[in-house]
């Protein structure tokens, strides 16, 4: 008893414990004293920090989900399976953060049931959003639910749960498509508010193309900073496709973002936006689409070419760190951007604070499944039971 | 540049995307071409080698 109390007093665990703290104070604040007491949030700026983080890069950083089990089980590549079910961990994590994230921004949480069930308001991105979101969390909580089972011991359910793989990354692929491009048409109804850099007709394809590369780079994120502290969890098999997943997801990668940097160009030139390249503005967009783009896919050409896992995975961080520099721009460095400075939004500590607190609830959740359920290994009653 | 009419626009728009497209299928051959240059060859036929 003495040593289980030892062991849980690490400084990870005491910095966690602080960070959760603060998060019940705001979250206490922020459901008796509303919006105000605690975001800069104004007339001007109705969306701050938890949708440009929370909600837009938490979503984005999710695709691996989509990404892994669509490569494994719809492109045939088994040889990316080990890295299947930590995908869909990190992407059923993020996506319910996201939910539990939005319920601070909208408020009221008992009302979540209305736009999906009693005030569908069909012809608004929102709710599609919403609808798709609701119904991918649904998806993802089934495809995870194995490694739950076969934790508890519920040997039939997850059999039964097991036969619905195919037709759940297929619903998945859908759904993912629909929202992560939703999420940029949003801002497609803000033609004189967002930056015309950033603004653009196609801001849904630019969105759901760059989730491919941030989904990928965030597997293999994720892996490289889950290896060293579940190194004990892994079985032979995920350590010896771990470099097989790093190379083949650093070369999806590199295409991907190559693609995302072509329709970027695009994206200007259709609006004839090329003026706007020679302001300072420009150069913020040039050091965005150049720094974490470009330079991200040639870095991951390199590291793949050359079978150089440390560049990949350093670019890997460059790319991740490049989405959420992009989700930033577009909901709140480049929008209101002709807004005089006294005017323009800067999230108040307390946003800060609770960003920092979803993520931590995201970690600790995170910790607790990888250390109990079969996550990094196979369950040794359902060997090649895939 | 200076538009006249929308078709002006338009046309002058779509001429570039137009000429950024041929540049991307040519940039998309070289980063393939670039990154799969060090791979082992894929031996499909390996009795039509030996011959």
């Amino acid at each position: 008893m003495t040593t289980e109390n030892k062991s849980l007093m690490t400084p990870v665990n005491i910095i966690t414990g602080i960070i959760l703290a603060i998060g019940v104070v705001i979250t206490v604040l922020r459901f008796t004293k509303g919006l105000g007491a605690v975001t800069n949030l104004d007339q001007n700026n109705a969306w701050g920090i938890w949708i440009g983080f929370d909600l837009l890069c938490g979503v984005a950083l999710a695709a691996g989900g989509y990404t892994t089990s669509s490569a494994c089980y719809l492109f045939g590549m088994k040889k990316y399976h080990s890295a299947v079910r930590p995908a869909i961990l990190t992407a059923f994590l993020g996506y319910a953060l996201v939910v539990f994230a939005l319920h601070y921004d909208v408020g009221r949480p008992y009302r979540l049931v209305y736009p999906i069930f009693l005030q569908p308001g069909t012809t608004s991105l929102l709710y599609e959003v919403g609808l798709c979101v609701f119904l991918y969390v649904t998806v993802l909580a089934i495809e995870f639910s194995p490694a739950a089972l076969e934790w508890l011991g519920m040997k039939k359910l997850r059999n039964t749960v097991h036969k619905l793989t195919l037709a759940l990354t297929v619903f998945g692929v859908i759904l993912s498509t629909l929202h992560q491009s939703s999420l940029g048409a949003l801002y497609i109804a803000v033609p004189s508010k967002l930056h015309p850099l950033w603004y653009s007709p196609y801001l849904a394809v630019l969105f759901f193309v760059s989730s491919i590369p941030a989904g990928l780079s965030m597997v293999i994120f994720e892996g490289t900073l889950a290896h060293k502290p579940w190194h004990h969890m892994m079985d032979k098999t995920h350590l010896d496709e771990h470099e097989g997943v790093i190379l083949g997801f650093a070369r999806g990668a590199s295409i991907a973002l190559a693609a995302y940097f072509c329709v970027k160009l695009v994206a200007v030139a259709y609006d004839d936006n090329w003026a706007y390249l020679a302001t300072g503005w420009g150069a913020w967009w040039l050091f965005e689409v150049l720094g974490f783009v470009a330079l991200p896919s040639l870095l991951y050409a390199i590291g793949s070419r050359e079978k150089n896992i440390k560049l990949i995975k350093w670019t890997a961080a460059l790319t991740v760190f490049g989405i959420i520099l992009n989700r930033f721009n577009v909901s709140m460095v480049a929008f209101n951007w002709q807004l005089p400075a006294s005017q323009r939004y800067f999230p108040s500590l307390t946003e800060i604070m609770l960003s920092i607190f979803v993520v931590t609830v995201g970690v600790t959740v995170y910790r607790f499944i990888v250390s109990r359920m079969p996550i990094f290994f196979e369950h040794p009653e359902y060997k090649d039971a895939h | 540049m200076e538009y006249h009419v929308y078709h002006d626009f338009m046309m002058h728009t779509k001429s570039i995307t137009y000429i950024l497209m041929g540049l991307f299928v040519v940039g998309f051959w070289g980063i393939w071409a670039f990154m799969t240059s060090r791979d082992e060859e894929i031996h499909k036929f390996p009795e039509h080698d030996k011959e």
